[in-house]
Order: structure tokens, then sequence, then C-alpha cells
């Protein structure tokens, strides 16, 4: 069962999380254990597997969106750098970025699954 | 903090979330959720759905900006660009600095920062926001004109103090005042809701003048408007254009009149600068040559003189300074013309400014009301002279006198009669009394009703200036009167201008019809007396027999 402690032990924020979510934990793990099924993760690899960095970025954005308000860390960290190459439409390295954020998630999935 | 808002709230305000993200609308909806009744959308197009779907009961829409179908900058121009719906406060979530301007330009009210800030800010924000809205509506209904969305008269007001005090310290600004001739006609014969439409119309010329002309506007009342703007070389233009327009819907010249104060006085207060203007805009009232007319020194001169007589009314009433002069009326049925009856008239002999025309003040006084004082007054003077010239002369010599149109309306007006008659030992067939045309036109009903019951009480009734009001032909064979007394114009023209002897004839048909002897007023030469009799004018009045003389002069007219 994913708990308070587990997500301290993965690296959110949250206190933070929690506060927005007027102090009420329940509420605040409910909303964290929907973000594994985010399509955006899935919307956000095809798009840079295609190159299709436009789609890429709107969903790497909408994804920094929903982990900022949680305040996952591990993966706004990743998914924020990734957006901000993204939106500057800077060449690098967005395999190696991608490949943090979902390892991250991947994380985050365990958890929500233990 | 939380709960302070939640106090000074009673009724649950309707808020609509759109985010096409889960997490976020669940966020803000649970921060909510205690306070506010929630709707959610997961993009523009299904927000624009339910925005019109709950236009009237959406007090807010919280608006995140990157969406699929319709992104939130696309909503906002939508919104921006509906009348039922611009009022509804948007407020933009955001992470984006820079989408921050782009937002305000399209008319977001603010911004909620994300990620969310703790929910005791965002609660700060969505209540300060609507309650912001709220008021700005009930400001804009208390202040503006529900028909026209002008200003109403109070805001107007102190809106061009504000703008005195703070904006035009530089600038010379005018008073105008704008009114549509017989507008109760207008309504009559088109309808009220047609009318409305010209006020309207009239309305939305100002604001399009007003947006190169730096002023404001209101409808003061019915058909009159205010605009205070900086000053104009002439109005000829913004006049003529309304007009010009308001002719094509009506396919009839609608006539506004304009008054205009454009002095600099500072002394004034706003208030007193609009009555000017009005003023000027009443004097050229009934004149068709022009339709705008400047508040002037003549005008000004003409309103203190007005002032003073308003002023010194009573006093002269007590010290008698008015008196009654007396015009004799002939019967000339017979071969020698016989002193009938007479008419009394006013005249003001002011210890400084002489002897006043009653053209000079009887109007005015009609149009505040005093003339009520003067007609009491003659009424009792008139009603002692016929006692005195009785008792001196052993004849009852009927005497008319005035009943002006605010008598009508006046409750005691019988008993007052009826009093004066009888303090004199008279009967109620010893004065006549006379009740112009147009006074009969303006409200016929009521004075019907009074002029029967004073009938019925035995006095006659002279319908006074006869042709000069309005009478409709099917009104005048219900109209309960005794005589009627020609209007002097006709009498005047009528060696001349064979028009208005034709209407003397006309006049004298209808007199017959009725069965009412007519009194012609005026006459001054042989020739009209003869004229009149051949048409069968019954009795004469005019310079022809005598002017009005003082009672001492008139006992002669017994000998």
């Amino acid at each position: 069962m994913l708990t308070i402690d587990a997500l301290k032990d993965f690296g959110a924020d949250t206190s933070e999380g929690v506060t927005r979510c007027m102090g009420n934990e329940a509420f605040y793990l409910k909303l964290v254990k929907t973000v594994p099924d985010e399509p955006n993760f899935k919307r956000l690899s095809d798009a840079i597997s295609a190159g299709d960095m436009e789609t890429a970025f709107e969903a790497a954005h909408a994804l920094k969106g929903i982990v900022a308000n949680l305040s996952l860390k591990p993966i706004y960290e990743p998914v924020s750098e990734l957006t901000e190459k993204l939106r500057a439409k800077q060449k690098g390295d967005y395999a190696g970025m991608l490949n943090e954020v979902m390892k991250q998630k991947e994380r985050l999935t365990q958890m929500c699954a233990e | 903090m939380i709960t302070k808002f939640k106090k000074t709230e009673n009724r649950r305000r309707l808020v609509l979330i759109v985010d096409d993200e889960y997490v976020n609308r669940e966020l803000l909806g649970y921060i909510l959720n205690d306070d506010y009744d929630l709707l959610y959308a997961e993009n523009g197009k299904e927000a624009l759905k339910m925005i019109r779907e709950n236009s009237q009961a959406l007090s807010l829409v919280l608006l995140d900006l990157f969406m699929p179908e319709m992104n939130g900058f696309e909503l906002l121009e939508v919104l921006r660009e509906d009348e039922e719906l611009k009022g509804i406060p948007v407020i933009v979530l955001t992470s984006e600095k820079s989408a921050e301007v782009k937002s305000l330009k399209l008319g977001a009210a603010d911004f909620i920062k994300k990620p969310y800030d703790v929910p005791e800010v965002i609660l700060a924000r969505v209540f300060r926001i609507i309650e912001l809205s709220e008021d700005k509506l009930i400001i804009q209904e208390t202040e503006r004109d529900a028909l026209t969305g002008l200003y109403n008269k109070q805001f107007f007001y102190k809106y061009a103090q504000h703008i005195n005090r703070y904006h035009n310290k530089d600038k010379q600004m005018d008073y105008v005042v704008v009114n549509i001739d017989n507008f109760h006609l207008i309504n009559e014969i088109y309808g009220r809701q047609f009318g409305d439409e010209l006020l309207k119309f009239i309305a939305v010329s100002f604001r399009k003048f007003l947006i190169d002309v730096y002023g404001i506007a209101c409808r003061v009342e019915a058909d009159t408007f205010y605009m205070y703007c900086e000053h104009q070389e002439s109005y000829e233009g913004l006049l003529e254009q309304i007009i010009n327009v308001l002719t094509e819907i009506t396919k009839t010249r609608i006539r506004l009149r304009m008054g205009i104060y454009d002095r600099q006085d500072q002394e004034l207060e706003d208030e007193i600068k609009f009555d000017y203007a009005k003023l000027a805009c009443n004097r050229i009232k009934g004149n068709f040559a022009t339709s705008i007319a400047y508040y002037d020194m003549e005008l000004h001169k003409s309103q203190i003189y007005s002032q003073r007589l308003i002023n010194d009314i009573h006093e002269a009433i007590e010290q008698k300074q008015l008196m009654v002069f007396y015009q004799p009326k002939y019967g000339i049925t017979t071969d020698e013309p016989q002193l009938r009856s007479a008419e009394a008239l006013i005249r003001w002999r002011h210890p400084e400014l002489g002897m006043i025309s009653p053209g000079a003040f009887i109007p005015l006084f009609e149009e505040n009301g005093l003339i009520q004082l003067l007609d009491d007054y003659v009424w009792k003077e008139a009603a002692a002279q016929i006692r005195a010239w009785k008792d001196k002369f052993g004849v009852t010599l009927p005497v008319s006198v005035n009943v002006s149109r605010i008598d009508i309306y006046d409750p005691n007006l019988k008993d007052n009669l009826l009093q004066i008659v009888e303090k004199n030992g008279l009967t109620t067939k010893d004065l006549y009394l006379e009740v112009t045309e147009s006074a009969y036109a303006e409200d016929a009903g009521r004075l019907i009703e009074v002029v029967e019951e004073l009938r019925r009480c035995g006095f006659k009734i002279e319908m006074d200036d006869f042709g000069s009001g309005y009478s409709s032909l099917n009104m005048l064979s219900t109209l309960p009167i005794d005589v009627l007394k020609l209007d002097m114009k006709f009498v005047r023209n009528m060696l001349e201008d064979s028009k208005s002897y034709r209407l003397i004839e006309i006049i004298m048909d209808i007199a017959k019809y009725l069965a009412v002897p007519v009194v012609a007023e005026g006459v001054e030469v042989e020739e009209q007396l003869k004229l009149l009799k051949q048409v069968g004018c019954e009795i004469i009045q005019g310079y022809y027999f005598s002017k009005p003389v003082p009672p001492e002069e008139f006992e002669k007219f017994f000998e």
C-alpha cells in the first residue's frame, strides 16, 4: 500500500503536496496513485521516438504540471528539464532524459503496486 | 483565513474548473468544494458549452491554457467577443510567466500559478475575483439606465465631478441637453417599444460621438439626455447625423432640440449649468427654425427677471400691486350693441419694474403653478366688483375669469368658487369660467369631469382661444361648454387673409352644431364687426369698444 513515508523515501515533498490537498493525506495518496496511469507518459515517449517535438513538448508540459502539483520531485526534475529543452527546441539527448523520467515513473509505479 | 471567507458568503456560487488533467481538476475541486458548487470541463470546447448553458449562474471560470480541442487562449477570445459571456470572470491557471500578459489582454481577471499555491491563497483569489465582479455588476446596474445603458443622473453628476477634479483642469467643457420634440406623440403613434428603440439609438449615437470626444452622457428622464464633454465648435454635425438616421428609421422627420451651456463659469455647480442648458433647450421648443440653442446673456437676463417675478409675486398680492382690469363684451344681434358682460384681466404694477405685461408673467406662473394664486386673486376681486356694481347700478354684469389648467386638479376648486360667489351674495350664473382649448386637449377626461361638475352648480363655461388648440371634432361633440371664444388670431387676420375668414365661418358652423354662442375677441375695426355679425357671431370684445380698463373707468359703460 502506498504511504506517505514511502513517498518521502521516494524523494517527494509530501508536506507540500499534502498541504495542497488541504492537509488530507488520503486524498493526496489517491491523486498520486493516478500518476502511473497518466497517458501523457506514453504520449511523450511515442512522440520522442517519432521525432514529433511539438507533441512531446505538450505531453511533457502536461506531466510537469501534474507532478509539480503533487510535489513528486524525482519525476518533476527530469520532466521539467525535458520540457524546457523541448520548448527551446534545443537539440539534446532526449532519449536519455526520457529514460530518466520513465525510470522514476517506474519506481512510483512499483510503490503503488506494493 | 478560510473560515473568514466563508462567513461572508451566504449563497454558494457556481465555479467551472477547466483543465485537461485529472489531477489538476481534482486538486482544485477539492480545495473549492466546501465553499462552491463546481462544474468540470476537460477542454475549451466542452467548457464553452457549459459556460453557455450556465451563463446566468456561473460566477467564475478557472481556466488552464494548454488543452486539446480548444485551448485556453481560444476560449478567452470567444468569451471576450460574446456580449452575454464576457462579464463572467476568468482566472487563468498557468505555470508560464509569458502567458500572463497575453491572458490579461484577452480579458483574464487574475492568475493562479502552477504548481498551485497553498489552498488559502487560491480560495482568497477566487473569493476576491467573484466579489469584484459582482460588485462591478451591481455598480453597473445601479449607475446605468437600464434601457439605454447610459449613466443615470446621479452617477453622471458624480463622474462629471470626477472629471472636473482630476481630468479637465485646462479643458473647456460643454453642458449639453438633448430632448426629443413631442416624444409622447411618437410613443403614441408608433408604440412604446418603438419609442424605446429611438432612445436606444440616440444613446448609441452619443457613445459613438464620445469615442473621439472626451466626455460622458446620461439619460435624465424619459426623452432627455445630458452630455458633458469637451468644448465643441459646433454640434450641428452630431445633431444632423442623429436626425438623419432617426428620420430614415421612422420615415418622418423627428426633431431633436439641443441646449448648450458653454460659458466658463467655475463658480456654478454642474447641476445649475445643466439647468441653464435645459432652459436654452426649452426656449426653442416649438420653434422649428432652430434646433440648437446656447445659454447666453439674453437668456440669463430673462431668467433673472423671471426669478424676480417669482420672488415678488406673494408680496404683490399682499400689497395689491395686482390690479384687475375689465374689458366689456357687447352683444351685436340687436341694432344697437348692448353691454352683456366683461372679462377680468390682470395687470401688475410693480413698484420698481413698473407696469408688467401679463404676457411676461402669466406663462411663467402657468409653468410653475403660481398661476393658481393669481387666478384665485382675480376670482375674488371680480366677484367683489360684480357685487359693487350691482349695488351701485342695480344691474348684475357677469364677468369672465380665467380657470387655468392647474386649477382643474385642485380638489377644492368647486368649493372655493362657490364660497366666493356666496360671500358676495351672487349666483353661479354671474361668474363665467374661461378654460383654454389646449387644456381640454391635454387631459380631456379629467377636465370634462370637473367642468361638468361646475356646470351642474350653475357656472357657465367658456372655451377660450378656440381654434388654437388641437381638439378633435369627435371630442368637441362631447364637450360640456356654454360659449366658444374665437381665438384672437382669426379675427386679427380675417380682413387680409381669406383662410382666417373661412375658418371663422367653419367655427361658426361648429358653434351652431353645438348650439352655443360665439364670442369674438380682438375686434378693432368696424369692418371686422360687420363681417362677424354677418357670419352669425353674437358677442364682440375688443378695442373697437374699449381696451381693458380699471373698474372706475369701466363704470361709464353702465351709463
